[in-house]
Formats: structure tokens, C-alpha cells, sequence
């Protein structure tokens, strides 16, 4: 769990980060939106204390940061940035390595947790633990820059646009992949974007700040539903709401009884990859299979619109 | 390297270390330079020992402007150190626009004839290239490597060693190679102040017209210069391959 209390940064007469306080619960994914200059990265780095906050404080799992020293405080929350920051001198199995070596683990561990690793993140550790970081593609190297971030098993997480630098295909697939790993693994992460759809993708609840200061932090439903500002209105897009609204929902929510022609929509698909084929094949209904292939039901284009509306 | 140039490199080698050990073997050649039968190779002292001199006092010379220009450089690039930055530069710059020849002169009334002033020389001059190389090879590395050095927890001593030195090593290399290549050639002048060196030869030639001892100082030094030069360009390929960056680009 990582709480931020009150937290300020100021710069002379600027002030960077104000006041913002916010929790993230332990497993969740918070991801931390707004334009350029807003003040994410700062409050991002003031969580591991590579930037020393002005006022207020941080807690890590009810451990104040400032009693940590900092570099203890570093090997246990690990960190992403936009470009990933590979060693360029160390090979792939060398990168991953590198916080259980300051940590002091012996060969055999870190050996085993680098292939464990590797595997988890797809990438084949015959081909690729002695590449270096210059052969390695974009989303591969991204892999690793989060492979290594994860290798000491830290709880938390902290990720700095670490989508920024792909191309929108491969940005989708490993946003994807990075939502698998955390579930599975079950880390704490506090993600920074300017990108509104990877916040809506990822977020279990984004923080939106403008300007210093933290606008809303709530779940993405309620930003959409219930947006604190007109800023966050802005920033949510109002002629993309009732669709992200409807990303945010499963077909199992919009299932009515009854069966339709055509291929079946998985119940735990999104209400807007069914409206959005309904769209597509022209029709009105069609069927839902849950995920052993049986037919539960159907779902219609109105019973679908009747979720992306407004709750006013 | 294509085996070719590597057979040049062997002959070259084999060339030198014959010529040091043996060099009447070579009378022959050299016969045609030398007039009113003066001797064709150098006879007053053996030409191995004069290159070993040669060799010592270079390598010495470079191990201290080395050791000061990397430390020197490390400290400028510290946060503590930053200050110093212009300073140190305008000193070690002065350090290159003085001539050798100027900073003998000097030093032989303060320290005396012998090794010691063109030590003295060559430490001064051989520091520019290095401190250089240095910098730029520090300064060089990726702020955001350096960001996830920090951000991963790596102290200011282990993101030196881990990270910014073995970063910045092929181009400290590419100092090193050039600050030794200088410190060969301007070694001869020590032999001025009475320094043991190759430059004995070619002074010796120079006093008695004798062309054929002038070659054969001139000689020794050139290949000499020539092989370590490969020898520590080998070095930094080396530390280079693993970067992934193209040689040229820090030559």
C-alpha cells in the first residue's frame, strides 16, 4: 500500500506538486493523468524519494519513506521510466540482475530468478539473457526494463510513461501483458501517462491532476459518471465517454435471455467490442458463449446503450 | 582486423624487436647513408636498453597524467566537484600550450639534468587528451541510464563503477592512446637534458652529420608508435563492442 500524505514540492516561488494526498490499495493499479508540466512525475518521484519533498509525507505500507534510507527504500520499490535506461553495457540477463546483486543474493538465486523472469515476459532466455540492450527491439526492451524492475520481488511498483516510447500496436499488446503480470503477481502499481486511453485501460482508479494540484482520484466509472471539474470533463473527452463507459463494463452485465443468429461474443468481452461487431455485421442482436464455448444468452444494441448513459 | 593486416602488424612487430637486439644485421642498409666511412648503426650504447629507457619513462609519464586526469575528471563530475570544472580545464589546458621544450628548460634548474624534468614534460603535456576524454566520456552517459541507476538504488560509488566508468572507458581509452602516442614522440627531446632515450640516437646523428643514426632513432620510435597505437585501439574496440556503437564514432 502506498499512501501519499500532503504531499507539496516547491521550487523558490513554484510550486510543483500541492497538497495532493491519495492512497493506492495493495494489488491495485493507480495511474496518475494530466497534461505535460502538471506535476505527475515529480509526485512519482518524490515516492522513492529521488526527488525530497517539501512538505508532507509518504508511506510505505505504514513505513514513513524518510525513515528508510534512501537506497534501502530504492531496492524495495522498483521503477520504469520512459526509454527503460538499460544498461547499455550489460547484457540482458546482466540488466534484470542488478537490484538482487546490490542485494547481495547468490549466483544460483539470481540466476534462477532471471530465467524465471524471462519466461514470465515471454522473452526465451537461450536467445535472449546474453543479447545486449542495442539488439533488442522496442517492446522487447521494454520487457526487460520492467522484468528488471520486478526482479527483487518488490510489492510496489512505479512506472513513468513506460508505454511513451512504442509504437501504438506494440503499446496495446504490453499494456495488456503488464495487466496480466500484475494481476498475477498481485503488485502495487502507481502508473504516470498523459495518454487518457492507457489510464481508462489500466487504472483500477486515476488520479487526475492539473497544474500542482490533484483534480479527482476516483475509479474510472465515477470520472466519467460523476467528473469533479470541468477540467477532468475536458481531459475525459465528452464525445468519448458513453464508449469508454461501455469499455469499462463486461457483456455479462447487458445478458438477456434468449439466443440470435451469428458468431458468439464472450460474456467476459467488453460492451464495446459488442457494440462496436454489432455495428459492424449490421445486426441488432447476437449471441453470448461464456468461456467453455456454451451459449448463455444475447445481448442487444439497446440493452448496450442502456449502460453508456449518464447517471443524471 | 582481416588477417592481412594483422600479418603487417606481426612483421612490423618482428621488425622492431630484430632491429633492437641485432641492429648490425641491418648494417647494410644503412651503409649507403653514412659518408667518410662512419659507423652505419648507432655504436654508443645498446639500442635495446635506450628503447626500454624510451618505453619506461613514456609508460611512467602516462600512468600519472592517467591516475591525475581520471581522477581529476571523476571529481569535476561529482556534484561536489562541479565547481572546479572551468578551473581545472583552463589548468590543464595550460598545461598542453606550453611547449615540452619550454617546460625543460624550466624544470633542469629546478630538478636537475636526467629523467626527472622530461618526466616532468611529458606528464604535463599528456594530460590535456586524457582529462578531455574523460569528461566527454562521463558526460556522455544517458541521464536516463543514470535515472535508473539511481532509481534501482545503486549509491553514488556503485553508479561510478557499475555504470559511468565502464560507459565512459572506451573514450578514457582513446585519451590514454593518444596522450602515449604524443608522449613518444616528444620523449626524444629529453634526451636534450640528458634523459636516456631513443632520442640519444637521433641527437647523436644530429652532432656528428650522420644521417643513418638519425633514421634509426626516427625508426624505432615510429614503429613503436605505430604497434601500441593498434595495440590500445585493440583495447578499445574491446570496451566498445559491448556498447553497440559503431568505433568511428569516438575515435
Amino acid at each position: 500500500m502506498i499512501e501519499i500524505d500532503h504531499l507539496t514540492k516547491r521550487y523558490g516561488a513554484t510550486t510543483v506538486v500541492e497538497d495532493v494526498s491519495l492512497r493506492v490499495d495493495d494489488g491495485t493499479i493507480a495511474v496518475v493523468v494530466g497534461t505535460s508540466g502538471a506535476g505527475k512525475s515529480t509526485l512519482l518521484r518524490m515516492i522513492n524519494r529521488l526527488i525530497e519533498p517539501s512538505a508532507g509525507r509518504v508511506l510505505i505500507d505504514g513505513e514513513d519513506t524518510m525513515s528508510i534510507p534512501e537506497d534501502q527504500l530504492r531496492h524495495r520499490i522498483g521503477y520504469v521510466i520512459q526509454g527503460y535506461g538499460l544498461f547499455p553495457h550489460r547484457n540482458v540477463a546482466e540488466n534484470i540482475a542488478t537490484v538482487p546483486r546490490l542485494l547481495g543474493w547468490d549466483k544460483r538465486r539470481i540466476a534462477d530468478r532471471v530465467e524465471e523472469l524471462l519466461d514470465l515476459f515471454q522473452l526465451d532466455p537461450a536467445e535472449f539473457a546474453r543479447k545486449f540492450p542495442h539488439e533488442l527491439s522496442g517492446g522487447q526492451q521494454q520487457r526487460v526494463g520492467v522484468a528488471r524492475a520486478l526482479a527483487a520481488k518488490p510489492a510496489h511498483l512505479l512506472m513513468d510513461e513506460p508505454f511513451g516510447a512504442l509504437d501504438p500496436v506494440i503499446r496495446s499488446k504490453a499494456q495488456d501483458d503488464l495487466l496480466a503480470i500484475q494481476r498475477r503477481l498481485g503488485t502495487t502499481i502507481l502508473l504516470v501517462t498523459h495518454d487518457m486511453n492507457e489510464a481508462f485501460q489500466l487504472g483500477d482508479r486515476i488520479a487526475v491532476m492539473d497544474r500542482a494540484r490533484l483534480l479527482q482520484y476516483a475509479t474510472p466509472a465515477e470520472l466519467l459518471t460523476r467528473p469533479a471539474e470541468a477540467f477532468v470533463e475536458q481531459l475525459v473527452g465528452t464525445a468519448e465517454r458513453p464508449f469508454r463507459l461501455l469499455s469499462l463494463r463486461c457483456v455479462q452485465e447487458a445478458l438477456e435471455p434468449g439466443g440470435a443468429e451469428g458468431e458468439p461474443i464472450l460474456v467476459t468481452d467488453s460492451l464495446r467490442d459488442a457494440l462496436s461487431r454489432l455495428i459492424w455485421t449490421g445486426r441488432d442482436v447476437m449471441p453470448v458463449a461464456d468461456s467453455a464455448g456454451a451459449l448463455v444468452g444475447r445481448v442487444s444494441v439497446k440493452g448496450i446503450m442502456e449502460h453508456g448513459r449518464s447517471l443524471a | 582486423m582481416s588477417g592481412r593486416s594483422f600479418a603487417l602488424r606481426g612483421a612490423a612487430l618482428l621488425l622492431l624487436v630484430l632491429f633492437v637486439t641485432a641492429p648490425q644485421l641491418f648494417a647494410f642498409a644503412f651503409k649507403p647513408l653514412t659518408t667518410n666511412d662512419a659507423p652505419a648503426i648507432y655504436n654508443q650504447g645498446s639500442l635495446l636498453a635506450l628503447t626500454l629507457s624510451h618505453l619506461r619513462i613514456v609508460f611512467l609519464a602516462t600512468l600519472a597524467s592517467t591516475i591525475l586526469a581520471v581522477g581529476l575528471g571523476i571529481f569535476v563530475t561529482r556534484p561536489s566537484g562541479q565547481e572546479f570544472l572551468p578551473l581545472s580545464r583552463s589548468l590543464v589546458n595550460i598545461g598542453q600550450t606550453f611547449p615540452p621544450i619550454a617546460v625543460l628548460a624550466i624544470a633542469v634548474p629546478l630538478v636537475g639534468f636526467g629523467e626527472k624534468p622530461t618526466f616532468i614534460a611529458l606528464f604535463l603535456y599528456g594530460l590535456l587528451p586524457i582529462f578531455e576524454n574523460t569528461l566527454t566520456g562521463l558526460m556522455e552517459v544517458s541521464p536516463q541510464t543514470l535515472e535508473a541507476a539511481k532509481g534501482m538504488g545503486m549509491n553514488p560509488r556503485q553508479r561510478l563503477l557499475q555504470v559511468e566508468l565502464p560507459l565512459a572507458l572506451p573514450v578514457i581509452l582513446a585519451g590514454i592512446r593518444l596522450s602515449v602516442i604524443i608522449s613518444l614522440g616528444t620523449a626524444t627531446i629529453g634526451s636534450t637534458v640528458a634523459a636516456k632515450g631513443l632520442g640519444e640516437v637521433i641527437i647523436a646523428g644530429l652532432q656528428s652529420n650522420n644521417v643513418a643514426f638519425v633514421l634509426q632513432g626516427g625508426l624505432v620510435v615510429a614503429l613503436l608508435a605505430v604497434l601500441i597505437h593498434d595495440g590500445l585501439g585493440m583495447a578499445e574496440r574491446m570496451a566498445t563492442r559491448r556498447l553497440g556503437r559503431p568505433v568511428d564514432e569516438i575515435s
